[in-house]
């Protein structure tokens, strides 16, 4: 086993680790932000998945896949918000966990009934199709797109979030809601900004997973339980608990695929177990 | 807390009698029907002990219930056993991985107890649908069912199978109920309602909330015998999260927290499933939307809005009479 | 029996306590006093393990509690009443009492009988509700009692369990003097050997009814002693006195 395999290995982790992050971070600053459990999350990738390939068969072009997607997630996630979540801001985790588990169902069947079951692929554009030259190895250029986008979008949240007023009051609104709004923060609008936000996040990923996982009916769940397990890990709410969530079950489960292939598909659960047991409240919580 | 008012026992015993009649006079195709509801309704049950009453909904009964199957099915065809004795073990072991998932969820609740049963439920599927000993994606067959013919029973009659399916779902049924007025019920009730004061008076809620998941399990492994020992055949796909998802839908839609709800919600959710079926293929807009209507309209549920309904009634006609009465 | 060594808790920057030690004989009466924000809940939340101090030790009996978790000390015979009611909102009175008794008695795991039939408990039960005058509301739902109700609940919940040494925190707040009246007989007539910690504002209640008094300040001990002690001391007086000493 040379550097090159080890560097093909640590790319395929990272790239994992983007996915799951730019999921997770939606998924994270809205539990923690608006208190609202959206099961949904994984369904809105895969719609973002499946615009996508809509999107770049009408128009012929990856890149209308890539600003298309998660404009049309975002506007699915809009109307969303405006019809079921706001009701159910105050409506209790349950009431919460209940319906967006139901939307997870009526979204399954709607992406069903509107692109099929089989799975549907998207290709990469021309300008990233090929390989690239890292560490002495060959590595699918696209990918190295995706930690890309990944990794521009983190840093773009992290200035957002801390170096800006609005990153300031999200970031307030978090540690204590009540507050936030006694201060004169409008919470409301923040919490719409957030969540679309989120539903962006959402899109982008099931746009850029697409060429690499194709668009399946499946994909918005088998996505789901390793973000659900990378929030867990990492902490709610925060940025850095997501990082860090997404990048240990990222490379978890990706470098243990390679020794111990029995115990890699558990292994993020025996994880996720041990944060449970020893520190249910993650690691960087957002909430100390 | 639970009580077992008369109109639960008048709606039990009227769904039990009503399944029996269906069973006895309809044909194979009814006792296939009769069959399905009681393996929901056993589930369930088994998910209100825990989701109802002591506040921990998980989304891995179904797996729960597919693991007590696979259970008895390698024990049985893989290494002959007799049915009876690997039942037991089947549901012990069911009861164990509950009380194990109980245990390491036991310091989190709300979402994250959700969402980790979620997790744990899929990882049962994970490991079973990858096992080639397991038969994989292809499942396994030739599971046993019991063989009573020394009591003169036929269990390969469709007819007794039935019967033999709504005896189980009264037997659990009549358990759960027990189990929830007693001192560990009880307690369960109290650590719902108000945990840290139950800590507070001394009761370990972790290691209570596990053994609560234990039973809770037991019992959903006994779905689990039942579906194992109807068609003969598991695959992976019981353990499926939409299967888990299912049960709690049906919970929600019966009436969480009653019981009885959960049962009536599996008559219910049958009969809608194979109404719907006939129409169209996507079965699963429909329950989404059905769920999302009945929580955003109250929640309580058919048995649970009428239970309510009646008992406002109840209340006006006694301020009605009170009232006649000073007059 | 309760002794505590050097306890101190701090929230990141914030102190709330500091370099507590006190200890407190069985069957003591022990008051404690301060102004609001003195860390007197802190210090009942740090004792009873609600929360985890920064340094110092706990003991019970003379053994060192710091490691065992709220319900462990509180089968260890440590009970405690809250400051705001902590009750069983959905349940009756008479089943709140029922879950403490219970809980006391470790009757909470059995699957086949049923604790709220059990004799040893209802008559504990009934025995509890007397002593917090709420025989007559047994039936009442909690939710459609009054305060003082609910008062009375909060504190026979912690007596429910038949404790050996109980932590109330503010008991009489928000209640009347009729009621404050009913729990001075209440105090009165609790066992000589449960040892008892009141956190107080009624000063009159308070040194009527300790043995020894406390006096906590920005979350240390600013003094200890009798009551009478307790009445003569400057620092004490200053604390509770002092804007109206300055503006005479």
């Amino acid at each position: 086993m040379d550097t090159g395999y080890w560097a093909l290995q640590f790319l395929n982790a990272l790239q994992f680790s983007m996915l799951l992050f730019l999921l997770s971070i939606g998924l994270t600053v809205i539990f923690g932000l608006l208190h609202f459990v959206n099961l949904a999350h994984g369904a809105l990738y895969m719609l973002g998945a499946y615009i996508g390939v809509s999107a770049a068969a009408s128009f012929g072009s990856y890149w209308a896949a890539f600003f298309l997607a998660p404009i049309g997630v975002t506007i699915i996630g809009a109307i969303l918000y405006f019809t079921l979540i706001e009701r159910l801001r105050h409506a209790g985790p349950m009431n919460q966990v209940l319906v967006t588990f139901g939307l997870i169902f009526v979204f399954l069947d709607l992406v069903r009934m509107t692109w099929g079951d089989i799975a549907l692929g998207l290709e990469a554009p021309a300008a990233l199709a090929g390989s690239s030259e890292f560490a002495g190895i060959s590595y699918p250029t696209y990918r190295f797109f995706i930690i890309a986008v990944g990794a521009v979008v983190m840093a773009a949240l992290w200035v957002g979030l801390t170096r800006t007023q609005i990153g300031a009051m999200i970031r307030a609104g978090v540690e204590n809601g009540n507050m936030a709004a006694a201060l004169g923060i409008n919470v409301n609008r923040l919490f719409f900004l957030v969540f679309c936000v989120g539903c962006a996040l959402a899109g982008l990923a099931g746009v850029i997973a697409a060429p690499v996982f194709s668009a399946t009916t499946g994909m918005g769940i088998s996505i789901l339980i390793p973000t659900l397990i990378v929030v867990v890990i990492g902490g709610l709410g925060s940025l850095e608990g997501a990082i860090a969530g997404s990048l240990i079950v990222g490379f978890i489960e990706t470098i243990g695929a390679v020794f111990l292939p029995e115990v890699a598909a558990i292994s993020s659960y025996v994880l996720l177990a041990a944060v449970l047991i020893l520190r249910p409240q993650g690691l960087i919580p957002a909430r100390g | 807390m639970f009580k077992q008012t008369r109109l639960r026992s008048v709606v039990l015993a009227a769904t039990l009698a009503g399944l029996i009649a269906y069973c006895v006079m309809g044909g194979f195709y009814a006792r296939e029907i009769v069959v399905e509801i009681a393996i929901l309704a056993i589930l369930a049950i088994s998910l209100d002990v825990v989701a109802g009453f002591g506040g921990m909904v998980s989304l891995c009964h179904g797996a729960i219930m597919g693991i007590a199957a696979y259970a008895y099915g390698i024990l049985t065809v893989k290494f002959g056993l007799p049915p009876l004795p690997s039942a037991v073990a089947a549901v012990a072991g069911a009861a164990v991985f509950g009380t194990v998932v109980g245990w390491i969820t036991g310091r989190t609740s709300g979402i994250f107890f959700i969402m980790a049963t979620l997790a744990f439920g899929q990882m049962a599927y994970t490991l079973i649908f990858k096992s080639q000993w397991l038969g994989g994606d292809d499942g396994m067959s030739g599971l046993p069912r019991f063989d009573l013919s020394w009591l003169g029973i036929k269990m390969g009659s469709s007819l007794t199978y039935g019967l033999f399916a709504i005896a189980l779902t009264a037997a659990v049924y009549i358990a759960a109920a027990w189990v929830l007025r007693s001192a560990f019920g009880r307690t369960l009730g109290g650590i719902h309602a108000n945990e840290t004061r139950m800590k507070a008076l001394g009761v370990n809620t972790i290691l209570h909330r596990a053994r609560a998941m234990g039973f809770s399990a037991l019992l959903a492994g006994i779905a689990g015998i039942v579906a194992a020992q109807h068609t003969q055949f598991i695959s992976p796909e019981l353990l499926f999260w939409t299967i888990s998802g299912e049960v709690l839908i049906v919970v929600i839609l019966g009436g969480l927290g009653t019981l009885i709800g959960p049962v009536i919600g599996a008559v219910a959710f049958i009969s809608l499933k194979h109404q719907v079926s006939g129409i169209t293929d996507h079965w699963h807009i429909v329950i989404g939307l059905l769920l999302i209507v009945i929580v955003v309209a109250g929640g309580r549920g058919l048995y649970g809005q009428s239970e309510h309904w009646l008992a406002l009634r109840t209340d006006k006609a006694d301020d009605k009479s009170e009232d006649r009465g000073h007059a | 029996m309760l002794e505590v060594r050097n306890l101190s808790k701090s929230f990141g920057g914030v102190r709330v306590a500091h370099n507590i030690s006190f200890a407190i004989e069985p069957g003591e009466r022990r008051v404690i006093l301060g102004p609001n924000g003195a860390g007197k809940t802190t210090l009942f939340n740090l004792l009873v393990g609600e929360l985890v101090p920064t340094s110092g030790d706990i003991l019970l009996d003379g053994k060192p509690i710091n490691g065992l978790s709220v319900s462990e000390r509180a089968r260890a015979g440590l009970s405690r009443s809250y400051q705001k009611n902590n009750l069983f909102e959905n349940l009756t009175i008479r089943e709140n009492l029922m879950l403490a008794a219970a809980a006391g008695q470790r009757k909470t795991t059995g699957m086949f009988r049923d604790c709220f039939g059990d004799r040893k408990v209802r008559e504990t039960v009934d025995e509890v509700a007397e002593l917090v005058t709420l025989t007559e509301m047994l039936d009442k739902p909690v939710r459609s009692s009054s305060y003082g109700n609910r008062r009375q609940l909060e504190v026979g919940l912690a007596l429910a369990t038949k404790p050996r040494i109980l932590l109330m925190d503010e008991p009489t707040s928000g209640v009347g003097p009729a009621m404050i009246d009913g729990f001075h007989r209440l105090l009165q007539s609790l066992p000589r050997d449960l040892t008892i910690g009141i956190i107080e504002h009624d000063l009159d209640l308070a040194f009527d009814v300790a043995d020894r008094i406390t006096v906590l300040n920005f979350g240390e001990i600013v003094f200890e002693g009798t009551p009478e002690e307790t009445r003569g001391n400057k620092v004490v007086r200053d604390i509770y006195l002092g804007d109206w000493q300055s503006n005479a």
